[in-house]
């Protein structure tokens, strides 16, 4: 489910930019709405703990009953496993819900932050170091 | 006759041998600061100014021929494109841009050499110290040459610090993921002053100036790294899963199936006129 981002995201969000200064490091973040985070939920397909960024690929149902893959980029696997996150964190059939920042273009794109993740019972995919 | 030549023999060969070996003395770890370790950045990340913010936060002192190359950069990124940064595309930072550590680095020091291992796309900087002149025939290279001096100011025989003058400069390069340029006449040079704090043996600074044909001035500043106690070291190769990709001057990024997206909104295909397009 894709959702617009309601005003009790506001916190989340600002989570979301101050981390995105890790996340942007290696290059520009500019393909990703900023100002327009939104709240996705979904199952895990895969979660790919590559360089030079990891990516967290999602099975969302869209508005119409469909599943689409999106493709979520998040922080190099050197930001994320000083931050408490492992290639071990998310595996195919986790259900989370992220807030995230999608592609300007509207394809099924954005990035994430480690700590916008949580599983669908609330807990923290990370937590704060 | 012969006991002679003999004796001369043994002194000549003992000569050759002990050559070598006296003109080296014993490497003596303790004359040299201690820079060994993993050192992180400790102020902002992605900006080559660590103390202001990104963009034209940086304040720059760029010519106004480059100030509008960053401008008009800018206005490419507004739209959601990645504007001059080579990084996106693996191109790794090269000097100064490096100095941004956007993961930690190691130090080791040597003789004759010391390297500066960088975690961040597995680039690696050697800063020769064994009096050698800048080359005049290398092609340029993205990390350049570097060239080491220790400093020993109170002739006390132990170094506080290393200065360093990098030169031979590969481009494309920008100062940071934002696009701040340098010249594309690649004549960078970037001097540098590394030394520990003298309050705090854990804390390494690197006072940068930068001369660039983009700049009205020298422009310095300050990088300020913290030595990690328990060093994790993570493997950064930027071909493994980079999905974005430049075709036709437009940057596109692909999914997980590898699949070509669009990054910016309303962005063209790609042109397939290379392509046999006959439908099936």
């Amino acid at each position: 489910m894709r959702l617009s981002l309601q005003p009790t995201c506001v916190l989340a969000g600002l989570v979301l930019v101050a981390a995105t200064g890790a996340a942007s490091a290696h290059h520009s973040f500019a393909m990703f709405d900023m100002e327009h985070p939104i709240e996705i939920s979904g199952t895990v397909k895969e979660f790919k703990f590559v360089s030079p960024h990891t990516l967290l690929i999602l099975q969302v149902k869209g508005d119409d009953g469909v599943v689409k893959d999106w493709t979520l980029e998040g922080g190099a696997p050197g930001i994320l496993v000083r931050e408490g996150m492992t290639a071990k964190s998310l595996k195919p059939g986790d259900e989370i819900k992220a807030t995230i920042n999608p592609l300007h273009s509207g394809a099924e794109g954005g990035s994430y932050q480690p700590l916008a993740i949580k599983f669908k019972d609330g807990t923290p995919v990370t937590q704060p170091k | 006759m012969l006991f002679k030549s003999m004796i001369c023999f043994i002194a000549l060969g003992s000569a050759v041998i002990a050559g070598p070996a006296a003109a080296q003395q014993p490497f003596d770890e303790s004359r040299y600061p201690a820079f060994a370790g993993q050192w992180q950045n400790t102020g902002r990340l992605g900006v080559f100014d660590q103390t202001k913010p990104p963009g034209r936060g940086q304040e720059a002192p760029l010519t106004p021929e480059y100030q509008a190359i960053f401008e008009a950069n800018l206005a490419e990124v507004a739209k959601g494109g990645f504007g001059d940064d080579p990084v996106y595309n693996c191109i790794p930072e090269g000097m100064p841009r490096a100095t941004t550590l956007v993961l930690p680095m190691e130090i080791v020091v040597t003789r004759n050499t010391t390297y500066v291992l960088m975690e961040y796309l597995s680039m690696l900087r050697r800063i020769y110290t064994d009096g050698r002149d800048f080359p005049t025939d290398e092609d340029p290279s993205w990390m350049g040459y570097s060239i080491g001096k220790w400093v020993d100011p109170d002739a006390s025989g132990r170094y506080t610090a290393l200065e360093v003058e990098t030169r031979n400069l590969k481009n494309p390069r920008t100062f940071d993921p934002s696009g701040l340029p340098v010249h594309k006449d690649g004549e960078t040079i970037v001097k540098e002053r590394f030394y520990l704090d003298k309050d705090n043996p854990n804390i390494l600074h690197d006072e940068i100036t930068v001369y660039d044909h983009a700049l009205t001035r020298p422009w310095t500043v300050l990088k300020n790294m913290k030595r990690e106690p328990k060093p994790i070291w993570v493997e950064s190769i930027c071909g493994e899963g980079n999905v974005h990709v430049n075709i036709g001057g437009q940057h596109y990024m692909l999914n997980g199936d590898g699949e070509l997206m669009p990054a910016m909104k309303d962005q063209p295909p790609p042109d397939l006129k290379h392509f046999n397009q006959t439908k099936k």
